[in-house]
């Protein structure tokens, strides 16, 4: 059995935590180890750690590595495949993509495991038509915290366990493996169209107006200078068979990321003028319309490995919240907070939200999303950031788990107002509350 | 736990009575302060104080707590734990030795007793709960008087002596753990506790020593003096031959 007692962080870089490392050889020595469960702080699965913040960390407890499971089985006679939870995004792409297929929703990053998607309920830039990750999953087979393996439903008698396990962070159980609904693709290859905009109100519009057309849309928001919320808008189609036809191979094909980002010990590269530069370079940039490989479009987070390095050893934060439509004025509030608190920023992303799935934790729900990378060393960033969270109960808006580390726990119950049924789910599906994490600590989550 | 800016969510102070300690926690970061243990003889007292400087939200916990009796400790201890993860543990316990209602060996006794015993059993209960949960700090008050025996204090230098060893032995055992001890060597300190008394060179207020503190628990640094200055002082005194320490010391 092979355990061992690791440091580990979330992507964000912010917390760290020791913990005991389990690796299991197979799903019975895994099944066996979790019966005997006798470590008062429990344990949480993980997979290629992309959580932001402390998900996917248990101090003092055990951490279960989800590689092993790695199975991926395409079922013969439909568009639907088996696959481990510990599969990356990105290997799921590239088997499917042999057949013709394609998950219906990827994230930024191909570098996320199947459990995780799951667990955090992922979406993309297609979330508008698609909804979340959970849109595609037809079952999960999850291991409980009594050593029983059970399959999950979305519909019929299991499915309040289906959508607890669902955006329910790793808390109800592992997940194993699931079943996944893909759609046909007839070439690996998306229809790209960038737009400048010159600031947050004709994003806004362009945004929305482009939800009607294309299938993927996203922003990318010029958090420096001025801070008026000027940027790009990407807006894509799947390739159509007769367009693929005629259309030569991709001009951008990219299947590995070709930087690595250096460690660079404490020192951060973030600063006021740093960012201005880049960001005054990305916003002028050529724009690309037409044919773009479907691996750049969707990933563009995958082209330079280990990028959140670049924040040093105090990392940062990702603050990401959605707010329902009639809340603009807040996007512009928060833009001119960033600005004020001298938080400047190259990863902010604009996406409006179609409609929520029925898990209770998950987070998408209609209206904006905004997700901004800070510095975690800002001064005032702590109680500045309270004060927003603070402001979008008011609005009915709430932050995105999976990217968090820092949320107060009263101010849960207002954010996933369902919060009081998914912890009767769970305390029934797990009623030793085994499965525990820093964030369910922290968070006062079960 | 702490958060993303390692701020903290529970922290324990006892001796909440103390002015140092007080002082540490109002200069600790309260955006996340959801839970404060205060332990004394008298909680009430340091409750009434603490609550008009503490976020609302911050939920104070009185804790009795007799330091002399050690047997007691464990007990006490244990309440920490009760709720949950315990995130800081300040231990501000501490005597002067200069009670006037009381003889010298009495006083001596006393500030044996509760400035090492109690200190060091607290130390030494709170790590190994600590150890469990896989993450903790401890801060305690040590004093620069522990830096070699002078005839007007060698008593209370004696007992932070005792107590400042065991800090760094438990430290350095306690590698690895996630637990960690942080040791606060303040100088002469203006408190009600000094009051009346002749100011030692290099004195400082509560607020001060406070700001020493919070960024000993910050950082990386186990040892942290105040004023930053006694660091050097310090070496000067270890060095100095005794002849001119003692002509120094007994000015």
């Amino acid at each position: 059995m092979s355990l061992q007692r690791m440091e580990s962080t979330g992507w964000g870089r912010t917390v760290r935590s020791v913990s005991t490392e389990y690796a299991p050889q197979s799903i019975d020595e895994l099944q066996e180890y979790v019966r005997d469960g006798k470590n008062p702080r429990g344990f949480i699965a993980h997979g290629l750690r992309r959580s932001y913040g402390d998900s996917s960390l248990n101090i003092g407890g055990i951490t279960i590595d989800a590689a092993f499971l790695s199975r991926l089985e395409f079922h013969p006679n439909a568009p639907v495949v088996t696959v481990g939870a510990g599969v990356s995004i990105r290997t799921l792409e590239k088997a499917s993509l042999e057949r013709k297929l394609f998950p219906p929703v990827v994230p930024g990053t191909g570098l996320v495991s199947i459990g995780g998607a799951i667990a955090a309920d992922i979406h993309g830039k297609s979330h508008h038509i698609t909804g979340a990750f959970s849109s595609c999953v037809k079952r999960i087979q999850l291991l409980y915290s009594d050593g029983e393996i059970r399959d999950l439903y979305p519909e019929g008698p299991t499915a309040d366990h289906f959508w607890a396990t669902v955006g329910g962070l790793g808390l109800t159980g592992m997940i194993l493996e699931a079943d996944l609904q893909l759609i046909q693709m007839n070439t690996p290859s998306v229809l790209v169209e960038e737009t400048r905009v010159n600031d947050l109100d004709e994003m806004l519009t362009l945004l929305s107006a482009s939800d009607e057309t294309f299938q993927h849309t996203v922003a990318w928001i010029d958090l420096s200078g001025d801070f008026r919320g000027r940027g790009v808008v990407g807006k894509g189609n799947y390739v159509s068979q007769e367009l693929s036809a005629k259309q030569e191979e991709p001009t951008k094909s990219k299947n590995a990321p070709t930087l690595t980002f250096p460690k660079i010990g404490p020192f951060s590269l973030i600063n006021k003028f740093s960012v201005r530069a880049f960001n005054e370079m990305w916003f002028r940039k050529p724009l690309t319309r037409g044919v773009s490989s479907i691996d750049s479009f969707m990933h563009p987070l995958d082209q330079i490995q280990n990028w959140n390095r670049i924040y040093g050893d105090r990392g940062f934060i990702q603050y990401q919240f959605v707010v329902p439509e009639g809340n603009e004025d807040f996007l512009a509030h928060v833009l001119v907070t960033m600005k004020d608190l001298g938080a400047a920023s190259f990863l902010g992303v604009l996406k409006k939200f179609g409609k929520g799935s029925p898990a209770p934790l998950s987070f998408p729900k209609p209206g904006w999303t905004l997700a901004l990378d800070i510095p975690a060393h800002l001064h005032n960033l702590e109680s500045t950031l309270n004060s927003l969270d603070s402001q979008l109960c008011d609005r009915d808006g709430r932050i995105y788990l999976v990217k968090d580390a820092r949320l107060k726990p009263e101010f849960l119950p207002t954010m996933y107002p369902r919060l009081e049924e998914w912890r009767g789910i769970r305390n029934n599906m797990d009623p030793r509350g085994m499965w525990q994490s820093d964030q369910s600590r922290r968070l006062k989550l079960c | 736990m702490l958060n993303a800016f390692h701020s903290p969510q529970s922290v324990a102070l006892l001796g909440a009575t103390s002015e140092i300690g007080q002082a540490i926690l109002k200069a600790l970061p309260h955006d996340s302060l959801n839970t404060c243990y205060l332990v004394a003889r008298e909680p009430q007292r340091a409750a009434k104080t603490l609550k008009e400087v503490l976020p609302d939200r911050t939920k104070l916990v009185e804790i009795d707590f007799q330091a002399e009796a050690t047997q007691t400790h464990k007990a006490v201890v244990d309440q920490l734990f009760a709720d949950g993860d315990l995130d800081v543990a300040i231990i501000a316990v501490g005597v002067l030795g200069n009670n006037p209602d009381v003889d010298e060996s009495a006083n001596a006794l006393d500030v044996m007793t509760v400035n090492y015993l109690a200190c060091a059993n607290l130390m030494l209960l709170i790590a190994e709960k600590m150890k469990l949960q896989g993450h903790g700090q401890i801060e305690i008050i040590s004093s620069f008087a522990q830096t070699r025996p002078r005839v007007d204090n060698f008593i209370y230098g004696s007992s932070k002596a005792g107590l400042d060893f065991m800090a760094r032995g438990l430290n350095d055992k306690l590698e690895g753990t996630g637990v960690s001890i942080s040791i606060l060597r303040p100088g002469f300190v203006r408190t009600r506790m000094t009051k009346g008394m002749s100011e030692a060179p290099f004195a400082v207020n509560s607020d001060a020593v406070a700001k020493v503190a919070v960024n000993l628990l910050k950082g990386d640094e186990r040892i942290g003096y105040s004023p930053a200055v006694l660091k050097y002082v310090a070496y000067v005194f270890t060095l100095m031959p005794t002849k001119i320490f003692k002509r120094i010391s007994n000015r």
